[in-house]
């Protein structure tokens, strides 16, 4: 089972500031957070998943177990065989502007987001609760729902997005800073900081309270032990080769790449050497897809044929990304293969950095599948049966497009005022903000 | 060849020949001062690449002492010392510390000879460089040429290496300038010299690389067999200075070029007065020949023509002779020469005249004497007879007037001989057959040649086919050819072989004729005075014969010649064209 899986593994790998049982929550103050990456509006669905559910909240959610489990919604029941939807509306919850969430002003939004979807779609409300209701089976609607693509918003007057989460959306510099304002009459309990302001585009400093750490510089920046956070894996790089790439080139590649001295000093130990496009935790099968560097076979391999110049792109201003793309340029070199990493996009193999967004491992792999043309590939996923998992991901491997490098976590510096409660950090994959305070 | 173009083609060749000498010393002098002042620029330049080469290398080692004194180096060197060491923290260290020393390359090794941090190739970190464990004192050692790999190839560098103790080992700090042109630019270089250097790592240039196919040429010599070189070409010189590593391998060679542009400009102007100095002075020439030949051929031509003239018959003609040089006392003596020979010559047409009416006349006197004493005899036996008796009378009457009938006759016949002579008439041209023409004329002799008790006469016809016809007056052919068979008949009292033949002369236009004999022949002598009229070698001949074959031949504008040799007969060969 893949739950019992990542469970492990999720136990196995926390590393956060311990929380000191002597130490009690205090209400007030703001947190300081420093985000090295920016976005372009401050909607639910552009928001970083460590901000999302702070603003807005999802009718369900899958937590760090990969279990759905409900939130505004408190409870779902399939008829007609999926085709239609029964959902109830957790009581006495209030948008932030004090409006009550009813199936009334969650019908037209939540319509809006899913007719992106799916078609033939009806929602009706009726007080509490909602129908939606298709033409076809939707039997993965409660876990779709968990997407922050259907989080339950509004708009208030300034066009500032409302939703019910613990905080509110009191500022928006576009591109600079977004402030954060504790919501008092939050459904889940008032959170114990007053505000959070976020500072976009950062470059790492140790003046926020807390603040992301990109890959490029985890190993100049925090060389001493300072207090990490380290989430699982979730996020990929990978190499994907255009079509104009000969396989045998791909399996030469993928014969010399030598991930360890990758995770071990680019990475700083804080990531895994990827074999698999799903990370170990999330599947639990990923070991199988486990080989080890082999520099001969892939010189066999590059001899057959008459190599043609290969150029690796990575992405514009990613410093980690260009570092990894001249080690793997390096092993090439080794098996004979010459591979000109480069900034511009127009090359025939790019290094990619892409996101693990949920512990959903059959959702993940299907996104993965998508970004690389191959959907088709992964129809029919069972979610209770790893093997399917299994099976679509060695296809989508043997497919020779793309060669996983290195799963990577989310790495978080946090000041020593910084604390979290249990439930902030249970999910390792994103904390929860909502359960930090912060010393005075 | 005229003597206009003789002393044309004289003139030009000497001047010509001296402004090449002139142009080739001078060339050969300014080759010579080039290539003195080539060698003595490329020897400044080495010895000042060499200086450069020890002051960057100075600065080198103290960078690298810089850096082996340095924070970071030390905190590496005590995190190796370490129970449990870790560089992983340290792969963009020598980026840092590079960017801080200004060098081009800098490398950290652990103990094990792995790469810690690489500044010039930061992917490299974990690689071995086994060559820095070597046992070696880094610091004597100084700084040396090496070649290092980069990610898009490889450099040359400048390189110096320093260990610093790092617990029971020790930390490499490799580090060193990229050897680049900017080094190559801070030579002192002229405009007219190109300093480059060529990697022996790198794959040999092609022959449009460095330059030239000479360079290319150049580096191929010096990486079989590393040594100072120099090259020449026409448009440049090249000097390879090999540059060799620690290990006295071959890294590069530092090429010098000096152009020869400015040394080919001034051939070229040298060749171009050269030519201009020839082109005036052939021109020159040409007008000194014109002048100087008409100077001295003019006469020549003049007395040339004279000697035509006096060649022609025209004895009167005189060369003007009006200068005092030698061509003028050359007319003046060949004036006197024709008059002298006018002279002599109308004295041997008066000579010869006589010698003709005195041959002649015994000839006359000869041919008429004899029939004038059997006439005389008949005449005084007439006399004798009237004396006796009439009976007597009677029959020596009859006898004798036959006799001085037929004496008579043969007196018309002596005399009608040389009216005929006199009387040869102007010939008749027409198409004439001339193997017809032979066939003809020896038919007439059938009677005489095979009449009863002559000896065998033998005749052979060789006709050639070819001969055709020609242009000529048969009646006059038949009576020259009967002429000779006549002479040849006559030269056979005994018998033997009369062969007639004719030739068709290919090329010449000419028809041959030849009628032999294989009689007693003729004397050296004999053949000489053979074609004077009235002389004959036989005891009852005119001696008109072969005067007439001659005048026929004459009239026919051909030529007749005679061989012959004592006791084996003789040939008559007769020449008409067609």
């Amino acid at each position: 089972m893949r739950l019992r899986a990542w469970l492990c593994l999720a136990l196995s790998s926390i590393s956060i500031a311990s929380v000191s049982s002597a130490a009690r929550p205090r209400y007030g103050g703001t947190l300081t957070l420093d985000l090295s990456g920016t976005f372009n509006s401050p909607e639910a669905s552009d928001l970083p998943p460590i901000l999302s559910p702070l603003v807005a909240e999802t009718l369900t959610r899958i937590n760090g177990r990969g279990e759905l489990e409900p939130r505004l919604a408190s409870a779902w029941q399939p008829e007609a065989e999926t085709k239609r939807w029964r959902i109830s509306l957790r009581a006495n919850v209030f948008f932030q502007d004090g409006q009550p969430l009813n199936a009334g002003n969650v019908a037209p939004g939540l319509l809006d987001e899913l007719k992106k979807q799916f078609e033939n779609i009806t929602v009706l409300a009726g007080g509490q609760t909602l129908v939606i209701q298709a033409d076809h089976a939707l039997p993965d609607l409660p876990l779709q729902l968990a997407n922050p693509r259907f989080a339950i918003t509004r708009k208030s007057e300034n066009n500032l997005v409302i939703g019910t989460g613990p905080f509110r959306l009191s500022g928006w510099e576009p591109r600079r800073r977004l402030t954060l304002t504790a919501f008092d009459d939050y459904w889940g309990g008032r959170p114990y900081l007053d505000s959070i302001v976020v500072n976009l585009a950062s470059s790492v400093s140790s003046n926020a309270d807390l603040f992301d750490i990109p890959f490029a510089s985890p190993r100049r920046i925090v060389p001493e032990g300072p207090r990490i956070w380290v989430s699982h894996p979730r996020e990929l790089l990978a190499l994907v080769a255009a079509s104009d790439i000969q396989p045998v080139i791909l399996q030469a590649l993928a014969a010399s790449i030598d991930r360890a001295p990758i995770v071990n000093v680019l990475a700083q130990r804080q990531g895994q050497a990827a074999f698999g496009l799903l990370p170990q935790w999330l599947t639990g099968y990923e070991f199988l897809f486990q080989t080890m560097p082999d520099l001969a076979r892939a010189r066999q391999l590059a001899a057959q044929i008459k190599l043609t110049p290969v150029t690796l792109g990575y992405p514009p201003g990613d410093s980690f990304a260009r570092a990894v793309a001249e080690r793997v340029a390096l092993n090439a070199h080794d098996a004979g293969i010459a591979i000109q990493p480069t900034a511009n996009q127009n090359a025939n193999l790019h290094l990619v950095r892409w996101p693990i967004e949920s512990a959903d491992a059959a959702a993940e792999l299907a996104r993965i599948a998508a970004l690389l043309g191959a959907a088709d590939r992964v129809n029919g996923l069972e979610a209770n049966k790893p093997e399917t998992l299994y099976e679509a991901e060695r296809g989508l491997l043997e497919s020779n497009r793309v060669i996983p490098v290195v799963h990577l976590p989310l790495v978080l510096g946090t000041a020593h005022r910084v604390h979290f409660d249990g439930s902030a950090t249970a999910d390792q994959l994103t904390p929860n903000l909502a359960g930090c305070w912060v010393d005075r | 060849m005229s003597f206009r173009v003789k002393t044309f083609i004289s003139i030009a060749a000497t001047v010509l020949l001296a402004v090449w000498a002139v142009a080739l010393v001078v060339s050969t002098l300014v080759t010579d001062s080039f290539e003195r002042q080539d060698a003595e620029r490329t020897g400044a330049l080495v010895a000042q690449f060499q200086r450069e080469f020890d002051r960057r290398g100075q600065d080198v080692a103290r960078r690298i002492d810089a850096i082996a004194a340095s924070d970071a180096v030390q905190r590496i060197a005590l995190n190796l010392a370490g129970p449990q060491p870790d560089t992983s923290r340290f792969v963009d260290e020598a980026y840092a510390l590079a960017h801080e020393q200004s060098l081009s390359f800098l490398e950290l090794v652990g103990p094990d000879g792995r790469i810690i941090s690489s500044a010039e190739w930061p992917a490299r970190f974990g690689y071995e460089e086994s060559w820095l464990k070597e046992r070696v004192d880094w610091k004597s050692q100084g700084v040396f040429l090496k070649r290092e790999d980069v990610s898009d190839g490889s450099s040359l560098g400048l390189v110096a290496v320093r260990a610093v103790p790092a617990g029971e080992g020790w930390l490499y700090i490799a580090g060193g300038v990229q050897l680049d042109q900017e080094f190559l630019d801070a030579l002192p270089a002229t405009p007219n010299m190109r300093v480059q250097l060529y990697r022996a790592f790198e794959p040999p240039p092609p022959g449009g690389g460095l330059g030239s196919k000479l360079a290319a040429d150049l580096i191929e010599t010096v990486r079989a067999q590393p040594r100072q070189l120099t090259r020449t070409s026409t448009a440049a010189s090249i000097s390879a200075i090999p540059l060799l590593g620690r290990d006295k391998q071959l890294l590069a060679i530092l090429l010098v070029e000096n152009s020869r542009a400015e040394l080919a400009a001034l051939k070229r102007n040298i060749q171009s007065t050269a030519w201009s100095v020839a082109g005036a002075g052939v021109l020159l020439g040409l007008i000194l020949s014109f002048w100087t030949a008409s100077r001295i051929t003019h006469p020549l031509r003049a007395l040339a023509g004279s000697v035509r003239q006096v060649a022609g018959g025209d004895w009167n003609t005189r060369a003007v002779a009006d200068s005092k040089d030698e061509i003028g006392q050359l007319a003046r003596d060949f004036n006197q020469m024709t008059e002298q020979l006018a002279q002599q010559r109308d004295r041997m047409i008066q000579a010869e005249r006589v010698a003709a009416w005195r041959e002649l006349a015994r000839r006359l006197a000869h041919e008429l004497k004899n029939p004038l004493f059997p006439l005389q005899i008949t005449v005084e036996n007439l006399q004798r007879a009237r004396q006796g008796g009439a009976e007597q009378f009677d029959e020596v009457f009859r006898e004798s007037t036959s006799t001085l009938l037929a004496e008579l006759d043969n007196l018309k016949t002596i005399i009608g001989r040389f009216s005929d002579f006199a009387k040869m008439p102007a010939p008749h041209l027409e198409p004439t057959d001339i193997n017809q023409a032979a066939t003809d004329t020896i038919k007439v002799f059938d009677a005489q040649i095979h009449a009863p008790g002559r000896p065998q006469i033998q005749v052979e016809m060789h006709l050639d086919n070819n001969a055709g016809l020609i242009s000529a007056d048969p009646d006059q052919i038949r009576r020259a050819l009967r002429n000779l068979i006549l002479n040849a008949l006559d030269a056979m009292p005994n018998g033997g072989t009369l062969a007639i033949a004719t030739q068709n002369l290919d090329g010449s236009g000419r028809v041959a004729i030849e009628v032999a004999d294989t009689g007693q022949g003729l004397t050296p002598e004999e053949c000489e005075r053979l074609f004077t009229p009235y002389y004959t070698t036989k005891q009852h001949g005119t001696g008109l014969g072969l005067a007439i074959v001659q005048s026929v031949v004459s009239d026919h504008k051909g030529t007749i010649s005679v061989r012959s040799q004592q006791g084996h007969g003789t040939t008559f060969r007769i020449e008409l064209n067609r």
